[in-house]
């Protein structure tokens, strides 16, 4: 049987979406792609396209020539398969979520979206990587694009503008890399300080800008939370996983990885409080739990691996369904923002438990998928012994129960108990069942993974690359941080007031990036632009003076000759003595060109035979 | 209808309190008979997690605020201060 590419399939068929003209026809197919990737998947890893391990048997037809470069679009091993099973799952709740969205170009973006991480996942080669990585990087600008408000606008093209400059970056390294080595395949790369790793730090500074790792996290809130409600959840899911999985490939280990994962796990935490918008918050949160992914993967050692690959996978469940608890808010009463909100319970109780699941499992509650991947990463920082860092991702732990856990929640659902604010209960039917079955049924899907994983946690553990002899469930971890949430709860009860929504707006690190990006503009439009008028209306005074010397050469030269000595003798002579060849000479200038001289043969030949001696001095200069 | 209402707030809390205190109590009852393996010497003070989470929390928002003072603006801020 042949082996097909589950990424291009996807990518390739979702481009056929909006030309099925019946609805049901064209909703279910869209349904049925991740399904097919995922038999796919299934089938080969059950060993049907031959014996595993070695994986790429099946796979060497998928090895082409390019510009006699040898590109490898397939290398499967066990971490891309567990990042490929984890895509096609969330990408089937997240199909299901979107099946109400109107426009069906979104879908197809959807999809390519899908197709080219499963397919930068796959990738074997440096090339195929970067090619799948920049086909990623513009599915989402049309996914904030189709949302259709000026503010989206500048979303899409500020998000275009990051993910541009981390390709370049990227591109930069790769090449650096191959004229260093002259092989394109993805290895683990050296790192360090100095001009030898200059392609190597490029290449890692486009995957922490991908990965939206502090300082470079605020391409992530500004642009998620100006999508539309469902392009949002493919988002939270594809980017920054696949950096994060690219980091795990190339730079696992790299000490500045693990401070910087540390210190943002934190730091989003605190912008976070101030936030109004939900699902701004819940991006905040991504960045804060990619902080512990890449926390792990800068600790680098077998268990901290483990644990940032499990925690990148089960992160994909849970904040897909809690940017879909937010984002049902958003659909069915047009808002997110925590001041306009509040008393929703009584008419979307579902979504609010279903959200409730999702909060559990990105606090790290015991029997939630959280908690069995977030404490091995926290475990790993403990065996090597670094307490700042310990502290750091404890401390996250804490904060992320404080937001998703209880802020959100509190201001969007609970909040004035009894009913919401009279222009949102005008947009509610009065029925607990306000929001669509398909998006409630979407949550269930993700909501029962975050449970099954979190009760069951040895299916995802023994898919890991290393073999994990981790145990969550110990009475130390499970009371410790039974203890840490009750007691976070009295913290937020007793400053509950502080952290109710206000009509504001953070600012973030992009301040740096848009307003220096302000004054460029206003420097390239402003001062730049007066020296190039200035430049050209001085360039076209030069041609325009030729234009005029060459209608009559000879007397435009004696013209200028007169001048030239008028003016001169003008700072000597009394000017009522050259009164008269002024006037001669203002009747020469309205005359001209006049009667042009008439050469002899004599003199046209002279002139030709000077052309052609200038043109051997210029040859002959050219020639040293 | 008003007690039916605050039933479910009542029982909460008072779930939440009788979870809070058997958690102060079983911290020092496994502390004491040594149920406890940590990685740090600091872990092992009494009702460790439990000052880390009540503190963790309210510094958390207390510097978050105080944050706000220079980082929080109107909503519409880029749109007024980068107008051309």
């Amino acid at each position: 049987m042949e082996w097909i590419h589950p990424g291009i399939l996807i990518l390739l068929c979702g481009l056929l979406i909006p030309h099925l003209r019946w609805k049901k026809v064209r909703l279910t197919y869209f349904l049925l792609l991740p399904i097919a990737g995922l038999t796919i998947l299934w089938l080969t890893s059950s060993g049907t396209f031959g014996p595993i391990p070695p994986w790429p048997q099946a796979l060497l037809k998928w090895r082409i020539q390019l510009m006699g470069y040898e590109l490898l679009i397939v290398k499967i091993d066990k971490l891309s398969m567990v990042f490929a099973f984890i895509y096609v799952i969330a990408a089937f709740c997240m199909n299901l979520y979107a099946l109400r969205a109107k426009n069906n170009w979104e879908h197809v973006a959807a999809m390519v979206y899908v197709g080219s991480s499963i397919g930068a996942i796959f990738a074997g080669d440096f090339f195929t990587l970067f090619f799948f990585l920049e086909m990623m990087s513009w599915c989402p600008v049309f996914l904030i694009w189709f949302r259709g408000t000026r503010k989206s606008m500048g979303a899409a093209i500020r998000y275009a503008l990051w993910h541009h400059f981390s390709g370049a970056c990227i591109l930069a390294g790769i090449v650096m890399h191959f004229n260093r080595t002259g092989s394109l395949e993805i290895v683990h790369l050296p790192w360090g300080w100095g001009g030898n790793y200059l392609g190597y730090n490029l290449m890692l500074l486009g995957f922490i800008i991908n990965s939206a790792t502090t300082p470079f996290h605020s391409w992530l809130s500004d642009s998620y939370s100006e999508a539309t409600p469902s392009g949002s959840i493919y988002m939270t899911a594809y980017t920054t996983k696949t950096a994060i999985y690219c980091l795990i490939r190339t730079f696992s280990g790299v000490p500045l990885l693990m401070w910087m994962g540390a210190i943002q796990a934190v730091f989003a935490l605190f912008l976070a409080v101030l936030e109004n918008d939900g699902r701004r918050l819940c991006s905040y949160h991504i960045i804060s739990q990619i902080g512990y992914m890449v926390a792990g993967v800068g600790i680098g050692t077998e268990m901290a691996i483990n644990g940032a690959i499990s925690h990148a996978l089960c992160h994909i469940i849970y904040n897909a369904l809690l940017y879909m608890g937010a984002g049902c808010v958003l659909v069915v009463v047009g808002t997110a923002k925590f001041n306009e909100l509040g008393g929703l319970y009584k008419y979307m109780p579902i979504s609010f438990w279903l959200y409730m699941i999702g909060g559990f499992s990105i606090s790290g509650f015991p029997l939630f998928n959280g908690f069995i991947s977030k404490v091995m990463t926290i475990e790993a920082a403990e065996r090597i012994h670094n307490v700042p860092v310990y502290f750091l991702l404890e401390g996250a732990t804490v904060g992320t129960f404080l937001h998703t856990g209880l802020k959100l929640p509190w201001n969007m659902w609970l909040k004035g108990m009894d009913e919401p604010t009279p222009s949102i209960r005008a947009k509610l039917k009065d029925s607990p069942l306000n929001t669509p079955i398909s998006m409630l049924l979407g949550m269930s899907i993700l909501a029962f993974l975050c449970i099954f994983l979190g009760v069951y946690p040895t299916i995802l553990y023994e898919r890991l690359p290393y073999p994990v002899e981790f145990v969550p469930f110990t009475l130390t971890r499970v009371f410790s941080h039974m203890q840490l949430f009750i007691f976070t709860f009295l913290g937020f009860w007793v400053l509950r007031k502080l952290v109710l929504g206000h009509p504001t707006y953070t600012l973030d690190t992009d301040w740096f990036a848009r307003v220096a990006g302000h004054w460029f503009l206003w420097f390239c439009e402003k001062p730049l632009m007066i020296f190039a008028n200035y430049v050209d209306k001085k360039l076209m005074e030069i041609v325009h003076l030729f234009v005029w010397m060459s209608r009559n050469p000879t007397l435009s030269l004696r013209i200028k000759r007169e001048e030239m000595t008028l003016k001169l003798k003008s700072l000597f002579a009394n000017p009522s003595h050259l009164k008269e060849r002024e006037l001669r000479l203002a009747e020469k200038i309205r005359n001209y060109p006049g009667e042009l001289p008439k050469l002899g043969l004599g003199g046209a030949l002279f002139l030709i035979l000077m052309g052609l001696f200038l043109y051997l001095v210029l040859y002959l200069i050219s020639l040293y | 209808m008003n007690r039916l209402r605050s039933y479910p707030k009542r029982l909460f809390w008072t779930l939440y309190v009788l979870g809070l205190s058997i958690s102060l109590i079983l911290d020092l009852w496994f502390l004491y008979s040594k149920k406890f393996h940590y990685h740090f010497q600091f872990q092992y003070l009494p009702e460790f997690f439990a000052l880390f989470g009540l503190f963790g929390c309210m510094l958390l928002i207390l510097i978050a605020k105080g944050m706000g003072f220079f980082i929080v603006k109107c909503e519409d801020y880029y749109e007024k201060k980068l107008r051309r």
